[in-house]
């Protein structure tokens, strides 16, 4: 670790770097995987993708003292649970009807 | 701040909060032998109750001074109170809807669910801060998901919450991450300090990570109030959720989404604005910023919203698709000049959410009894409830923009904003014609509607009976959008005074 801190010592580009690949690869499962339980483990990656944005942001911050890019984080974090609930149990409601979870076979409504 | 005085402020959402907490102990402790339909209309009774309390705590605190809390997280002023207050209505008014038939069996929880939405919304209207914005909003969405999928039995509603939870969760998503980068780019969560921001350093406008975080800010709020590409939740939720649901989503959350749009577009970032101008003779111009995004969605929601429209069999979903429309022609007053915009947004949000809040109100109160929300089967519907049939001519002839209802002053005043945008150079003549010429387009799919009610055969059937609780809402929100029509200065001055106290 100590080497790697050497070569590439963290900077708010790499942070930022990182949160966008992480970003990407959350939106890259909504979009190209069918199981929507995957397409909710991707929400959750571009979420805490932005979080961790928050925390670079707040921690490159010229004004550490104001901590509204921690608070922020916190308040992500606790969203992201929420909104995996919310999820998960709509998740049940429609395995219930499909007798599955793909979203290919939601396709009652359209028009 | 002071902990006595930031509950004083808050007193209508403490009371709200409460009534929701009332709700679910008493459905559970006290009526729990009664049958569905006895809790249902007690709960109701209960939700009027606290929606009642808050609006008078509203009504009092426009006496009082406006108050800013931490950072502009709690704002109040007489047009955020203003905004609650319809806000109350709104959600009353869907109560009221619901009354008659139970959604599900779940009576507490639903109305629970309800004033939790109301909360989010009201929230949503009165923070001027990002971090407040994203967690009223998100607030406000998982409500609504709740709300949608409510019919766990009926695969439509399970189906359309799903698709409009996975859009919802995506475009939350895509809402932190541009925040993130606003504060990043900005150092600040208010939206008067990033306002300030802009004044120290001209360059702020044209950073790169500002603009990146705007534009992943408005996919968040695309989705919200349902504009082309991200309404694709729209027509599938609409249909799915029962139909006072269907009403709830498309006139409260666009209420709220639209003024918290609008504020942080006109009071944070509106030096970032950029320009997507055509200047005669056909001379484009185009700068980066959040403008040439809103017009882009703009002009293309207009186009789809109306032309799918017009193909649609389902009523509901006819109604979902002339919202995305509606959406689009919002977005053209923001060019506007800020207070001459903001005003033509916030007259219209109010008398189209009321409309739509109406054409939905008789979807309940018909499709039930005529057999399902498909537009076939409300074919002479006109014989057997004439005073429905005559309420949403009404509604449709004010969705489409025909004078002397509300939405034709409401209309109007949108695109004289669009017009006077860019200086008087018109500018943006380029979306106002296109959404004039839109409008008349609307008129075909609006007209369908009514001819099927009015002059298709009837179906078979004695008179139908509409219960008083959705009569009398309904007969009240058609008389306000006609006497807006009569007098609209009467709600322009309103808002314009309220602007002018902010």
């Amino acid at each position: 670790m100590m080497v790697l801190a050497e070569i590439a010592p963290p900077t708010l580009g790499l942070y930022l770097g990182f949160g966008a690949l992480f970003f990407g690869v959350g939106l890259a499962g909504v979009l190209m995987r069918r199981n929507v339980i995957i397409i909710l483990i991707g929400v959750e990656m571009m979420m805490n993708a932005a979080n961790l944005n928050f925390l670079a942001f707040w921690h490159y911050n010229p004004n550490p003292s104001a901590v509204m890019g921690q608070m922020f984080a916190i308040f992500g974090i606790t969203i992201a649970g929420a909104e995996a609930a919310v999820g998960l149990a709509l998740v049940i409601a429609v395995y219930r009807h499909f007798r599955g979870v793909n979203v290919d076979q939601m396709n009652v409504l359209k028009g | 701040m002071n902990y006595t005085s930031l509950f004083g402020y808050l007193l209508g959402e403490v009371v709200l909060t409460a009534a929701a907490f009332v709700i679910l102990i008493a459905d559970v402790m006290c009526h729990r032998k009664d049958d569905v339909g006895a809790r249902n209309q007690r709960m109701a009774w209960w939700t009027l109750t606290g929606l009642f309390l808050a609006a008078v705590v509203y009504a009092i605190q426009f006496a009082q001074g406006n108050a800013n809390f931490a950072d502009g997280t709690l704002v109040i002023n007489p047009l955020n109170l203003f905004f609650k207050e319809v806000i109350l209505v709104i959600t009353a008014i869907t109560v009221f809807f619901s009354m008659e038939e139970p959604v599900s069996k779940h009576v507490g929880e639903y109305y629970a669910m309800i004033l939790f939405a109301a909360i989010g919304m009201a929230f949503l209207v009165t923070s001027e801060n990002l971090l407040m914005i994203f967690v009223s909003i998100e607030l406000l969405s998982l409500s609504l998901y709740a709300l949608v999928g409510f019919q766990k039995q009926i695969l439509r509603s399970a189906e359309g919450a799903m698709k409009y939870f996975a859009f919802g969760a995506v475009s939350a998503a895509f809402l932190l991450f541009g925040l993130s980068y606003i504060y990043g780019a900005t150092n600040s969560l208010s939206l008067p300090a990033i306002a300030e921001t802009f004044k120290g350093d001209p360059l702020m406008a044209r950073s790169p990570v500002l603009l990146i975080g705007i534009l992943f800010t408005l996919v968040g709020f695309g989705f919200k109030i349902a504009v082309v590409p991200f309404h694709l939740w729209a027509p599938d939720a609409y249909e799915g959720a029962a139909a006072p649901v269907a009403g709830f989503v498309a006139s409260g959350s666009k209420v709220a989404s639209f003024v918290a749009l609008t504020k942080f577009l006109l009071l944070g970032v509106a030096p970032a604005a950029g320009a997507a101008t055509i200047s005669f003779p056909f001379t484009p111009h185009f700068t980066p910023g959040w403008a040439p995004v809103i017009a882009l969605m703009a002009f293309i929601s207009m186009v789809w919203g109306n032309l799918a429209a017009i193909t649609q069999t389902n009523l509901k979903r006819l109604l979902a698709y002339s919202s995305v429309a509606h959406a689009g022609y919002i977005l053209v007053a923001l060019f506007g000049a800020k207070a001459w915009g903001q005003t033509a947004i916030y007259f219209y949000i109010i008398v189209y959410a009321l409309t739509n809040l109406g054409a939905f109100g008789v979807v309940t109160a018909l499709a039930n009894k005529v057999g399902g929300d498909d537009i076939r089967c409300f074919a002479g519907v006109w014989r057997r409830a004439p005073g429905l049939t005559v309420l949403m001519m009404i509604f449709m002839l004010s969705l489409a923009g025909i004078p002397p209802l509300a939405g034709f002053f409401g209309k109007f005043y949108l695109f004289a904003a669009g017009l006077a945008a860019d200086q008087m150079q018109l500018g943006y003549l380029w979306l106002v014609i296109t959404a004039i010429l839109m409008s008349a387009v609307s008129f075909y799919y609006y007209l369908q509607v009514l001819r099927v009610f009015y002059v298709n055969p009837a179906s078979r059937g004695g008179p139908i009976s509409i219960c008083p609780c959705q009569r009398w809402p309904m007969t009240v929100i058609a008389l306000i959008i006609f006497l807006i029509g009569w007098y609209p200065t009467a709600l322009l001055d309103w808002i314009q005074g309220f602007l002018q106290r902010v």
